[in-house]
């Protein structure tokens, strides 16, 4: 009798102790994505990396004892949107801290409630220069600004490509708008003839009539930033134009999801992209993030998953030394942050024009028998550049 | 001048599929004297139908016209039979309730839509989607081509019918003048319902051919409501032939505004358009073609 006793008290221990390592109580941090909507692709693979991280680290004892509750609302990618999910978030749930902002538009009016609020936010994608630039001391940001975006590319552009001329066509959105204009300052310092930049409104079926007009000026470079659809629309029409400048080049965003290969079939290869991220970098942890990610969700992940894989081990450290879980002590944890992630290192300082911002170097991929290849600097490269392209023969034309 | 050819080339394709649109809702405008605000609703049903067709039994989308414009004439025609005429008896307030009954169809449509596909963004890939065939430098999208030929081909099949057959010739007796149709014999609540199905069915074959070019989201039918009115004014309210031309007008303008003004300017065009018509024209290309 003793021993059965013994026995369901031991079994009754064994099935509680989870409980009781992990009853403590949650901390709650809001994380804000599009999950829905024409750019639920981007918030997707963020979702689905900030949920394997927070995975690891509550397994691994949560944040002094304490696990992470993340609270991962949706945007829809419309401004509004996230202004109501993040007030809901600061005053209903309560949360401690809001991570996530994917694009630029929702990030700078998710950041204006935060500041306003006292909450910190941690922005890993909305790149926008502005979104820093407006002396809020509650919102940092881990990712490169979109100024900066095309910066890896300068020294492949002046010593392989040697352009003369550039044609730039943005996505009127803050993000596009903002990412030509520091590329049209990137042209004129390089001495590249900008010999036309224009805005589309998202959405359009007949992206021709701005591309016949590209094809006629002929420039050496086609400088394009997308999201994803009208990424592929873009290289899709161009294909079906002959319209062949020396190198097509994507300003990250829509030019490096797997989507953009799988909409846009062959009219994607050998486009090269600026890039944030790629998982053969030398950071400790940044090979193995991109195998787990794999493992797990059996699909290729790229720089935006990075993004928030490590925004989430940020997080973790930041509330880990944070002195109380009040929002002025986090921030101040925040501003202290010297850390090392699948990223990158991580250090908020101020430069220019804007306050709590990362700094980190970009890249150059290329698409390569559709795979995403890092392709500059040279000392990183996982395969050779492919310049200059036949695109005819790659459109097989001949 | 290529630039200028290849733009006008690509303005009358996609003019083509505006036409279909604009049509449906002439027609629909011509019989019951009301705008259907439903109409880009129910082209994103019948795009959500092909798409479910090519992705789970791989059926080519040109061949899903059979299905989808049988299906959207059936969905018309319950809309119109228990939807829309008995609001007729119904005594309002606005005179206009069935438009506002079609502003809430839409509603539910994108509703339902989004509910069981969720807002994300789909796309279909066929082999052809990306072919493209040239004349000399000009380069037309082979998709768009076979789009512009099918529009073609049903706008003179609704012609010949409307022409040459007992029931067109009810239709066209009803919108003329719909008490003297009645006196003639003619069962107009039949028509009514008849010639919704038939919009119906015409902006369902239009969205099916634009799904193999674009791509598809719930929120898709708005824009297209709003293209098939500016086309339905500038046609000339009930104007079969100013329709067509209509929505070519509109597939150039646009063209050439992206290409000459700014491709961000694009959307704003169509509107630029409807205001000149409506102050300058106010009967729309009717009041000059009289049919």
């Amino acid at each position: 009798m003793g021993k059965r006793l013994c026995v369901v008290g031991l079994s009754l221990c064994l099935f509680f102790l989870p409980f009781i390592a992990i009853g403590a109580e949650p901390i709650k941090v809001g994380i804000v994505l599009p999950l829905t909507g024409d750019q639920a692709k981007f918030g997707e693979i963020e979702k689905q990396s900030f949920d394997l991280a927070f995975e690891e680290i509550n397994n691994a004892g949560g944040v002094n004892g304490r696990p992470i509750q993340a609270l991962i609302e949706d945007d829809t990618g419309r401004p509004e949107v996230g202004r109501s999910v993040v007030e809901k978030l600061i005053t209903k749930d309560k949360v401690v801290m809001v991570g996530g902002g994917y694009s630029s538009s929702v990030t700078y009016a998710v950041a204006g409630v935060c500041q306003q609020n006292q909450i910190p936010f941690l922005i890993n994608t909305g790149s926008a220069d502005e979104i820093t630039a407006q002396g809020w001391d509650y919102v940092f940001r881990l990712n490169q600004p979109a100024s900066e975006y095309a910066s890896g590319m300068e020294s492949l552009l002046t010593e392989v490509v040697k352009p003369k001329s550039v044609a730039i066509l943005h996505e009127n959105s803050l993000f596009g708008t903002s990412s030509a204009k520091s590329f049209e300052a990137t042209a004129k310092k390089l001495n590249i003839e900008v010999v036309m930049k224009e805005g589309y409104e998202h959405g359009g079926i007949d992206f021709k009539p701005v591309l016949i007009k590209v094809k006629d000026k002929n420039p050496d470079l086609l400088y394009m930033v997308s999201y994803v659809m009208d990424a592929a629309l873009l290289m899709k029409q161009s294909m079906e134009l002959k319209l062949t400048p020396k190198l097509f080049v994507g300003g990250a965003a829509g030019f490096t999801l797997p989507e953009f290969v799988q909409n846009a079939g062959k009219a994607s290869e050998k486009v090269i992209s600026a890039t944030l991220w790629h998982q053969v970098l030398p950071y400790p942890g940044a090979k193995e993030y991109y195998e787990k990610f794999v493992k797990k969700y059996n699909k290729d992940t790229e720089y935006h998953g990075a993004q928030a894989y490590a925004a989430a081990y940020v997080i973790a450290d930041v509330l880990k030394r944070a002195k109380s879980l009040k929002p002025a002590d986090i921030k101040e944890a925040l501003s202290q942050t010297n850390m090392m992630t699948v990223f990158g290192p991580v250090r908020f300082i101020s430069y220019g024009k804007m306050i709590n911002q990362n700094k980190l170097p970009t890249y150059v991929v290329q698409w390569i028998d559709g795979k995403l290849e890092l392709v500059w600097p040279k000392d990183l490269a996982t395969k050779p550049l492919v310049y200059p392209v036949n695109w005819l023969k790659e459109w097989g034309y001949q | 001048m290529l630039v200028f050819i290849q733009t006008i080339a690509s303005g009358i394709l996609i003019g083509g599929v505006y036409a279909l649109i604009g049509l449906g809702m002439t027609l629909i405008m011509g019989v019951m004297g009301i705008i259907n605000l439903a109409h880009g609703q129910l082209m994103m049903v019948a795009m959500y139908i092909t798409f479910v067709l090519f992705t789970h039994l791989g059926l080519d989308p040109y061949i899903c016209i059979f299905i989808t414009m049988p299906s959207l004439f059936l969905l018309g025609i319950v809309i119109q039979k228990y939807l829309l005429n008995p609001l007729i008896k119904v005594e309002s307030i606005l005179p206009e309730n069935q438009v506002l009954m079609t502003v809430g169809i839409g509603m539910v449509l994108t509703e339902i839509a989004r509910f069981i596909f969720t807002s994300n963004y789909v796309s279909i890939k066929t082999p052809y989607a990306a072919k493209a065939i040239f004349l000399k430098n000009i380069s037309l999208n082979l998709p768009m081509c076979i789009a512009f030929l099918i529009a073609v081909f049903f706008t003179l099949l609704l012609f010949w019918f409307l022409l040459k057959t007992d029931t067109g010739r009810a239709i066209r007796a009803t919108a003329q003048d719909k008490e003297a149709a009645l006196l003639m014999g003619i069962n107009t609540p039949r028509i009514t319902y008849l010639t919704f199905g038939i919009g119906s069915a015409l902006v369902a074959l239009a969205g099916t051919i634009l799904l193999p070019i674009y791509y598809l989201f719930p929120d898709i039918g708005g824009p297209f409501t709003l293209k098939a009115f500016v086309i339905t004014i500038l046609g000339g309210l009930g104007s079969t032939i100013g329709a067509i031309v209509g929505g070519v007008i509109l597939g150039i303008a646009e063209s050439l505004g992206a290409t000459y003004v700014a491709m961000g300017y694009r959307e704003a065009i169509g509107f630029v358009i409807f205001v000149l018509v409506l102050i300058f024209l106010p009967g729309g290309l009717k009041s000059i073609t009289k049919v």
